[in-house]
């Protein structure tokens, strides 16, 4: 275990990166092999590896690379210093991370689309989307937002993992039963797509937390099973102007609708007041394709707003029944 | 006159029926109509706050229905 914490991969690297934490990188290749084949976008110095010393080190960590990462990790089993970690894959890994990182083959197909393109993908890129709840409707949000290119996904979600949840939030493999959802969830959709950054908050969101929680978002996704939620999401996408993207589900049915869009209206001007029903799908019961269903409305309206692709739900309620298949839309302007 | 009333979530369950057709005299209004629904409900819709929509339009004040028209009843859901 005391090595893999002293090995870092491309992909937690890229998390200092974004995160703005403070290291060096230090390049133990000969100097023309850097030059031929530099570690790109990151800053590194050279120093060869029998001139080394770490016994000045200071707080911030050291990444050593060298060109497939087995020098460097054989130099760690031998000198072991703290602070100092081998990339994984030396170079040679993270170059081609890199590379990947700027592939949009991964998006030919939705890039063809005359609405989407280059200039659309780049604003899927830039975008945050924060998901609050994990279940039914959260997991194939995060799974569609994320193999879509959303550059930023948020999860917000203190639950555990239930062997009843499974069916409809096949996100989760059996094996994460008991585990924290959004642990689970981070670990699936970063290697759905690994050159996306995903957020994990590993708790209920309350009217006391939710500044923190909601800040940055450029669109909010409402994926709750609460009505006490939903009044606070809906609170504050409307103090900050935030477009919220609403489901609820019942038995076979299910609405979506998007609140807070250019002014547009929001859910206390559908559902005023508190209301009693309190069935939740434990309640009522609910097959997993429900949830498939709504889940990925709420994740193409997302992608909608986050293009600039009208008509979208802005002033209207989808009603959803999956018994007949047939959908009606309300219009709430 | 002839209205028919679309179910939604619990409204659709406890009655059973995707919609339910009435005959009415002139001047009832929405909220006679869910008063109606909400009878042939015994007491299951209780406790459930719904929503109007005449001829798929939102209409949060009670209005009074002409013949033909179509009215939905939307009760708010929970489930995630």
């Amino acid at each position: 275990m005391e090595n893999d914490s002293m090995i870092i991969s491309p992909q937690e690297l890229q998390k200092w990166l974004d995160e703005g934490k403070s290291f060096r990188v230090v390049d133990i290749r000969p100097r023309e092999q850097h030059e031929l084949d530099p570690i790109v976008s990151l800053d590194a110095t050279i120093v060869a590896e029998e001139d080394l010393d770490f016994s000045t080190i200071d707080d911030n960590p050291v990444v050593i690379v060298c060109q497939y990462g087995l020098s460097t990790e054989r130099f760690i089993r031998e000198n072991g210093a703290e602070n100092v970690v081998s990339l994984l894959g030396g170079a040679q890994a993270w170059n081609e991370f890199e590379s990947s990182k700027a592939d949009l083959s991964r998006y030919a197909r939705q890039m063809v689309l005359p609405q989407v393109g280059v200039k659309g993908q780049k604003a899927l890129a830039a975008a945050q989307v924060t998901i609050v709840g994990m279940g039914g409707l959260g997991c194939p949000v995060s799974q569609y937002l994320a193999a879509a290119g959303v550059g930023t996904l948020r999860l917000i979600d203190g639950d555990v993992v239930e062997l009843s949840n499974i069916p409809r939030q096949p996100l989760y493999s059996s094996d994460d039963v008991g585990r924290s959802k959004v642990e689970a969830a981070v670990e699936r959709i970063s290697s759905l797509n690994p050159v996306i950054k995903v957020e994990m908050k590993n708790v209920f969101l309350t009217s006391e937390n939710r500044d923190d929680l909601l800040s940055s978002a450029d669109v909010i996704v409402d994926a709750t099973d609460s009505l006490a939620v939903r009044r606070v999401l809906d609170e504050y996408a409307s103090d900050h102007s935030v477009p919220l993207v609403y489901a609820g589900l019942y038995r076979f049915e299910g609405q979506v609708s998007v609140f807070n869009y250019n002014g547009g209206p929001r859910y206390a001007d559908l559902f005023p007041e508190q209301s009693a029903t309190g069935d939740s799908c434990a309640d009522t019961g609910v097959l997993g394709m429900l949830p498939g269903i709504i889940g990925n409305i709420q994740a193409l309206e997302t992608v909608k707003i986050i293009l600039g692709l009208e008509p979208n739900l802005s002033g209207k309620l989808l009603l959803y029944d999956g018994l007949n298949h047939s959908m009606d839309i309300i219009e709430l302007d | 006159m002839k209205v028919i009333v679309k179910c939604f979530s619990q409204v659709r369950y406890h009655l059973g029926k995707d919609e339910l057709v009435f005959h009415l005299e002139e001047g009832v209004t929405t909220s006679d109509l869910e008063e109606k629904v909400r009878e042939q409900a015994g007491d299951l819709l209780e406790g459930v706050s719904l929503r109007v929509a005449v001829n798929q339009k939102y209409t949060p004040e009670a209005v009074e229905l002409k013949d033909g028209d179509e009215v939905a009843l939307i009760p708010p859901v929970q489930g995630g």
